[in-house]
């Protein structure tokens, strides 16, 4: 089934190490949307439909921290999910993007299985592998 | 924690990186004596929290043409990859590490990571030895960490 991503990062070269590791792990039909922080990212949710978010944490002009509560106060936009992918791992950390409506978390460095399994978690009944 | 504890973490959080998003072993500390002075590609970044510091990494261009190859999947048949793909590369291996490693020991409170910058070609190191210095196969893995409360 396909389903479409939208890629949340600063660095270039981890939006294509996300791209290639849903790829390698098996999700088939993912479309991948792209923004390098949160306000590209609203930007680009509010002009097309997008199954699941996965954002960074640190990024300039609009961090993930922000990016959660502008959608969480955005009506038509606070039931896309949200998973965070970061090098933070803290336990404060994570309980504060979870706080702020984040539906999962994957802490890098981590395996590609890891990324399906929350992938499928968080899409649920929309993705059928 | 003792200094020696922080380097040792780092040299786990380092593995493991490496080996998990950089399919990359880590074949054990760099002899001393190793290979000639070969071309570097440096990155460092800041820290804040309990502790701040700074990490700096340093990788022979070599090994950074290999992670960044494996990190991004580029075949020999790609041609070799630009440079400024290559300090990216090193930009993020660096962020992973240093984020690894604090949340390895087990901060309480979250921390927060500068955007790593990558050093000019030809720009010093730390002072001193490195914390930890990876064989990584096809070059060398330096890394410097900096707290707050020693100097290096």
């Amino acid at each position: 089934m396909a389903f479409r991503v939208l890629i949340v990062d600063d660095s270039p070269v981890m939006r294509a190490f996300i791209r290639r590791i849903i790829v390698l792990s098996g999700m088939e039909g993912a479309e991948f949307l792209e923004a390098a922080d949160g306000r590209q990212a609203l930007d680009l949710l509010r002009a097309q439909w997008v199954d699941v978010v996965l954002t960074d944490i640190n990024m300039p002009a609009m961090d993930g921290e922000q990016l959660l509560r502008c959608l969480e106060g955005d009506d038509l936009l606070k039931s896309v999910p949200v998973v965070v992918v970061s090098t933070d791992g803290t336990a404060s950390r994570v309980h504060q993007m979870f706080s702020l409506g984040a539906r999962g978390y994957v802490k890098k460095p981590f395996l590609p299985e890891t990324l399906r399994e929350e992938l499928e978690r968080v899409l649920g009944g929309a993705y059928a592998g | 924690m003792p200094d020696s504890e922080w380097d040792e973490m780092l040299a786990v959080a380092a593995g493991e990186v490496l080996e998990t998003m950089f399919f990359t072993a880590v074949y054990g500390p760099a002899q001393a004596d190793g290979p000639p002075a070969e071309p570097r590609v440096a990155a460092r970044l800041d820290f804040e929290g309990t502790p701040s510091g700074a990490l700096t990494l340093s990788v022979s261009e070599p090994a950074a043409r290999a992670l960044a190859a494996n990190f991004l999947a580029s075949g020999d048949e790609a041609g070799p990859l630009p440079v400024s793909q290559l300090g990216s590369v090193v930009c993020e291996l660096a962020n992973m590490i240093c984020g690894s490693l604090l949340s390895h020991v087990k901060i309480e409170e979250h921390f927060r990571l500068s955007s790593p910058e990558l050093l000019p070609e030809g720009a010093a190191c730390p002072p001193g030895p490195p914390s930890r210095s990876l064989d990584v196969g096809d070059g060398i893995v330096d890394l410097w960490l900096a707290l707050e409360h020693r100097a290096n």
